[in-house]
């Protein structure tokens, strides 16, 4: 029993002592004073946004003012989680990328019902508190330390002097405690030394409560709404497949069918002038037949390779290579492909990479199209195409005519394995698009 | 001679009708690539018989059938065959609702048979039917008189195929290459087993049996 309180006694008094209590105090420190800063600077940004959305003139620049919240708190969620990870050595993964609607409605909307945006901002308010009991924590352990140096202190510079020595005391209330001899330093160095051990322990105590709101707070999305968002990209999956099989569909009827009808249509003639002597009509039909069976195999190529590109089977890097070769604008191909992406991510890559370069050659008037292809920290595949031409392709992703096809459908599409797209393409160009993937689907 | 409007929105197609059937002696008065100046040409050129296209723009669904039922309506003098790469039962039923007289449904294939496909066009355009056959097999596969077809012997079985085709007689027997009699004695036994009433004119037999058949007549 004895032995059980002193070995718990020991422990406590050690406490300051440890490698661990320096690192609480460092983050309570760090993450005290960005706690504040974040709080203070969101505070007003809020209050001065809902403030101005009440007016109706305001409602605009309110709402921007809200978004601009919600972006901000969620990289000062990324900076608190950082310090907690490489401080504390608490791994918080970050929550689901923000996924950018469609049309300035549409990106207004999924920013303003962003649930990380939010929760990140909720992390801001009630980390006040905590900051504060933080800082007071940090506080606490210099005053300490500040009192236990007195006995030093006194021995070194305090010899002869007549004015009293003032021990720092941690609370605001019981006023001071001045020192006028030696042996009076001693009460106030175990003043110090029970202040270093209660900051300590009081650091450790609100970094256990703040590690535990960073993990619920800014961490990944909750069950719910990673379902939710699963079932999001799931319609968008389902849909694109029924249009691409749509697609198909048109093709054939439009292309393949039609012209072998008109090949039926041009034997069926040839055939009832077999018994003429009308030769050179027969000839005619027999010219237009022959045409139309070499258009429907035509025909009939494209739409399998639109299906499925053949080059694929032998990986990225060389369907690439064929796209590129018959780019109307000269492309080149970079490509560093480590681990093999899953044939249903080489597929999307393909087809990003097809709409883009003929996004390119429809639009930019470039002379120049670069396609980079490269596999990062064997987890990402990110593929890039650049061109030198006239830019302005951020609007396309933004407007909702171009929902459904274009940069946006791309956008739909590569979102449904949760990758994601980014177009930096000011007016006057040069335009880069950058498409993320996962390795795996 | 006949004279024909053409509506079908490929241009490979419609100039290839415009001279199989001018080859053949009829008369295009007008060849359009959609539903709605095909309803402008009828009734400018009022011709025999409209040769139409079921899927055409705007919506590229069904536009040539709901322009054909508007025809059917608004000018029943002229005949109506439709002409797709698609045989839909719900498009023949909507079709045949009012009456089976200058109808055809066919499939683009059948061009293929220049001869077939002109005396086809040439029933219709005569107030007669002109089924494809793959739409008369659809009906004897969804029909829900199995019992009855069951009784039919085979040469009866593809008579009555033919008659919903919108054959008559002497179309049937040099089709089967038999004599007329053997025909007659055919459809007779048909219409007895099957319990139809015997019926004279070639549409209103066709009618009969796609009303026994089920779907289309019912």
């Amino acid at each position: 029993m004895e032995e059980e309180i002193r070995r718990v006694a020991g422990l406590i008094l050690e406490a300051p002592l440890t490698r661990r209590s320096r690192r609480d105090l460092l983050y309570c420190g760090l993450g005290g004073l960005a706690g504040l800063v974040g709080f203070w600077i969101l505070v007003v940004l809020l209050a001065v946004g809902l403030t101005v959305s009440v007016s109706v003139l305001g409602t605009v620049v309110g709402l921007l003012l809200i978004t601009l919240t919600l972006r901000l708190s969620r990289r000062l969620g990324s900076l608190h989680r950082r310090l907690s990870s490489r401080v504390l050595g608490q791994h918080v993964a970050a929550p689901q990328r923000f996924q950018p609607g469609t049309g300035v409605l549409g990106r207004l909307d999924r920013r303003l019902r962003d649930p990380a945006g939010w929760r990140a901002i909720w992390y801001s308010l009630v980390k006040l508190p905590v900051a504060a009991v933080q800082v007071y924590a940090l506080a606490l352990t210099v005053c300490g330390l500040v009192d236990l140096s007195y006995p030093l202190v006194w021995v070194l510079f305090r010899r002869g002097s007549s004015s009293p020595l003032v021990a720092l005391q941690p609370l605001a209330f019981g006023g001071s405690i001045e020192v006028y001899s030696w042996p009076g330093t001693i009460p106030a160095a175990l003043l110090g030394a029970a202040c270093v051990v209660a900051g300590a322990w009081v650091a450790r105590g609100i970094n256990a409560g703040d590690s535990a709101l960073v993990r619920r707070l800014l961490g990944p999305a909750s069950m719910a709404e990673r379902v939710s968002e699963l079932e999001r990209t799931r319609t968008l999956a389902v849909e694109d497949a029924a249009a691409a099989l749509r697609r198909v569909e048109r093709d054939l009827h439009d292309g393949a069918q039609m012209r072998l009808a008109a090949l039926a249509m041009n034997l069926g003639m040839a055939r009832e002038k077999l018994d003429d002597t009308d030769h050179a009509t027969v000839r005619e039909l027999l010219d237009a037949a022959h045409r139309n069976a070499v258009d429907a195999l035509a025909d009939l190529r494209d739409l399998a390779r639109g299906i499925h590109p053949p080059a694929l089977d032998n990986g990225l890097a060389s369907a690439l290579a064929t796209l590129a070769a018959s780019s109307a604008i000269p492309a080149t191909v970079t490509a560093d492909i480590g681990t093999r992406p899953a044939p249903a991510i080489e597929t999307i890559a393909y087809f990003c990479a097809a709409e883009l370069i003929a996004n390119a050659t429809k639009h930019s008037y470039a002379d120049q199209i670069k396609i980079k292809i490269r596999t990062e920290r064997a987890r990402v595949l990110r593929l890039e195409v650049s061109d030198d031409g006239v830019g302005g392709a951020d609007a396309a992703l933004g407007s909702t005519q171009a929902a459904g096809s274009g940069l946006a459908g791309l956008a739909q599409r590569v979102s449904t394995v949760d990758g994601r797209i980014d177009v930096s393409s000011p007016a006057g160009g040069p335009t880069t698009v950058s498409v993320e993937l996962p390795l795996r689907a | 001679m006949l004279r024909v409007v053409i509506a079908e929105d490929a241009a490979l197609l419609r100039e290839g009708l415009t001279r199989l059937l001018e080859d053949r002696g009829h008369v295009i008065c007008a060849a359009v690539p959609d539903g709605g100046a095909l309803l402008a040409a009828v009734a400018e050129h009022r011709p025999d018989v409209a040769v139409v296209d079921i899927r055409m723009p705007p919506t590229h669904t069904d536009e040539g059938l709901r322009a054909a039922l508007k025809l059917r309506h608004d000018f029943p003098g002229t005949g109506v065959l439709m002409f797709s790469q698609y045989i839909e039962t719900s498009y023949s039923a909507q079709l045949l609702e009012s009456g089976a007289a200058g109808v055809g449904y066919l499939l683009k294939d059948r061009v293929a048979n220049v001869a077939e496909f002109s005396a086809a066009l040439q029933r219709v355009a005569d107030g007669g039917t002109a089924l494809d056959p793959e739409v008369v097999s659809q009906l004897f596969r969804a029909s829900r008189q199995r019992g009855g077809l069951a009784t039919l012997t085979p040469p009866e079985r593809q008579v009555l195929a033919l008659m919903a085709e919108g054959r008559s007689n002497a179309g049937i027997a040099a089709e089967l290459v038999v004599s007329g009699g053997a025909v007659e004695k055919h459809v007779a036994s048909i219409f007895s087993k099957l319990g139809l009433p015997p019926g004279e004119s070639d549409n209103r037999r066709v009618l009969a049996v796609l009303r026994y058949l089920g779907p289309a007549g019912s």
